[in-house]
């Protein structure tokens, strides 16, 4: 795809950049879905990690005599075979989830993108990086979380870790492939023919212009990292107990699979929530970047 | 060609080294004696001061690490510190439950991502699109071990007409292991299924627009002819390379999937090693996992490279 995006060819430098930013948030606001995903994403995160003060129960507050209720008014999700109320449980959990993301996209960012901008820009150390991400994939991402957590012990550090270790290939991936991409611009070539140093080109130049694919690589990110937890909490490699995690509350549902499958749908349910409002807000943002790469 | 092979070779060596140099410094970044890691929490003296000689942990780490490697190369891994079986024949056991339930999920894979990818593709911008594409999101938005537990709720526990849990093998009973195997395989396929989907899709619709289809449209050939004979069979040449390269995702599904399901394959293996403290065979179930990882992505990339010469021409593929 050899489209010229013209706004970075006109207005390279981040003064300019508010313009750009309007355009593209009038196009993200034309888009339903995202609109749609961008609602339930801003509430999904506000009620977590307003969690302490929206839960209408303390989350850990066990109630014998109320365990297992199916949902009612007073309990919208149920209570589990501890009588805790699991709607505040999924508050809590989403807050594990919003955390372990951020933090796992945030590691996956801090080495995948200075590392992606070196192979890029220095073609001699494009094989080296090759071969570090070559080794990082070829650990399976389970193998790689089995493997930290038996270093590490579960927690959810190591889950951050791995997740964002996980990433990193990809991360690596985009951004060299943007600066290749931006390194052949005309803007760039005249900027070094200026005398402008490696480091003021890479900061100044290449950086703020591969942006754009990077959000669009945390909004890919951020979802798989919210399943990814999820994924290693139930396995027990993970959150481990008491630590409220989405990931855990479903593992603890199986045997009760008969007396309370509220146990197992409700967690579930704001995983899916979540990831597919990210995804469709990823989506339109793609979109609204590059509206004739998404035309396609 | 002959360059290209070597180049790749070379690479997949290089980063074959460097996986085990990351394995075998893994055991040693644990915490306290290794000899004693090795050997299991509650072992006797004796066989902590053998596993420090049969390992070489008195000699300096280069030496412990050609040892290691040259152990592996002969298929020696060492014994489980659990049951003192050696960890190749317990991983040996274990492979066929994986297998088995890998190939199923493959042809569940194949069947609904390549089936709803060249939908997606031949009917553009209509309603059946547009229900492919949600599909396909929905699938990257639904963790599949909730898919799974969903699935026992409904089909073992609600309407119990099929087993939740356990294993038979497909040459000691076809029909019950169909049974026992039609959920996971259901679960680990749809994994897979969106990304085959998506990229059976993207495939379609690149080759329906060259210039082949257009001259096979223009000889009169009928529109399925058209989709299945000349598209679809074209197409099927990067959706075989995708499939190889899912590997790791079928890995990482397997371990959850026999978990959910209570399988005894490779992934249930490689958790409860990690439960048990169980470092040798949390180390060769690493290995090989890495290994094969490796293998698969080198004969993906020889495969692509035969059958489409611009790869290796080129070489400058992104």
């Amino acid at each position: 795809m050899t489209v010229l995006d013209l706004s970075t060819v006109e207005a390279p430098a981040a003064g300019t950049l508010p313009a750009t930013r309007r355009r593209v948030l009038r196009r993200l606001l034309r888009n339903p879905l995202a609109v749609l995903g961008a609602v339930v994403v801003l509430i999904a995160v506000g009620a977590a990690l307003l969690a302490n003060v929206v839960a209408p129960y303390p989350y850990a507050q066990t109630d014998f005599s109320a365990a297992l209720q199916p949902p009612s008014p007073e309990h919208w999700f149920g209570t589990d075979y501890l009588g805790r109320d699991m709607f505040s449980w999924v508050l809590y959990g989403l807050r594990v989830s919003v955390l372990v993301a951020v933090m796992s996209v945030g590691l996956s960012m801090a080495l995948g993108v200075p590392l992606g901008l070196l192979a890029g820009y220095y073609g001699f150390l494009d094989p080296p990086v090759s071969r570090l991400t070559d080794t990082l994939l070829a650990f399976p991402f389970l193998i790689l979380a089995v493997g930290l957590a038996a270093i590490l012990g579960p927690s959810l550090a190591t889950a951050t870790i791995a997740i964002g270790i996980g990433q990193i290939p990809q991360v690596v991936r985009v951004t060299r492939g943007e600066t290749l991409r931006l390194r052949g611009m005309d803007y760039v070539t005249a900027a070094i023919a200026g005398g402008a140093s490696d480091t003021v080109v890479l900061r100044r130049h290449i950086l703020p212009n591969a942006m754009n694919t990077l959000i669009v690589q945390a909004t890919v990110a951020a979802p798989a990292a919210i399943i990814g937890e999820a994924v290693l909490s139930f396995l027990g490699l993970g959150v481990r107990p008491p630590t409220p995690s989405l990931g855990i509350m479903l593992a603890s549902a199986q045997p009760f699979f008969r007396d309370g499958p509220w146990m197992a749908v409700f967690p579930g349910v704001a995983i899916v929530a979540l990831t597919l409002a990210l995804n469709l807000f990823g989506d339109g943002l793609r979109d609204a970047f590059d509206p004739q790469e998404s035309r396609r | 060609m002959r360059r290209y092979l070597l180049r790749r070779l070379l690479e997949s060596v290089v980063t074959f080294v460097l996986v085990t140099i990351v394995v075998f410094l893994g055991v040693r970044a644990l915490p306290g004696d290794p000899a004693r890691t090795l050997a299991g929490e509650e072992s006797d003296p004796a066989t902590v001061a053998q596993i420090r000689h049969d390992y070489l942990l008195d000699r300096p780490l280069p030496v412990q690490y050609a040892r290691y490697v040259l152990k592996a190369l002969t298929g020696d891994l060492g014994r489980s510190a659990r049951t003192g079986l050696p960890v190749r024949s317990t991983i040996g056991h274990a492979l066929p439950v994986t297998l088995q339930l890998a190939m199923f999920a493959m042809v569940i894979a194949v069947l609904i991502g390549v089936g709803s990818g060249v939908v997606a593709a031949v009917r553009r911008r209509t309603a059946t699109e547009w229900a492919a594409n949600s599909v396909a999101l929905l699938g990257l938005s639904v963790p599949n071990f909730w898919f799974g537990l969903m699935l026992v709720l409904v089909f073992a526990i609600a309407f119990p007409i099929l087993p939740a849990s356990g294993f038979v093998s497909l040459f000691d009973d076809p029909v019950q292991s169909f049974r026992h195997l039609l959920l996971p395989a259901i679960v680990l396929g749809t994994a897979l299924a969106a990304v085959i989907m998506r990229q059976t899709r993207s495939a379609m619709l690149e080759a329906l627009s060259a210039d082949y289809v257009r001259t096979a449209r223009a000889k009169g050939l009928g529109g399925s002819r058209v989709v299945l004979g000349h598209a679809l069979r074209n197409s099927l040449i990067v959706v075989v390379t995708i499939v190889g390269l899912q590997l790791g995702v079928l890995i990482s599904g397997a371990v959850v999937t026999e978990q959910i399901f209570v399988l005894p394959g490779f992934g249930k293996l490689t958790l409860d090693a990690v439960f048990t403290r169980d470092y040798p065979m949390i180390q060769g179930v690493v290995l090989v996992t890495t290994t094969a990882y490796i293998g698969i992505n080198l004969f993906v990339d020889l495969l692509y490279s035969v059958i489409d010469p611009r790869i290796r021409v080129g070489g400058a593929v992104l």
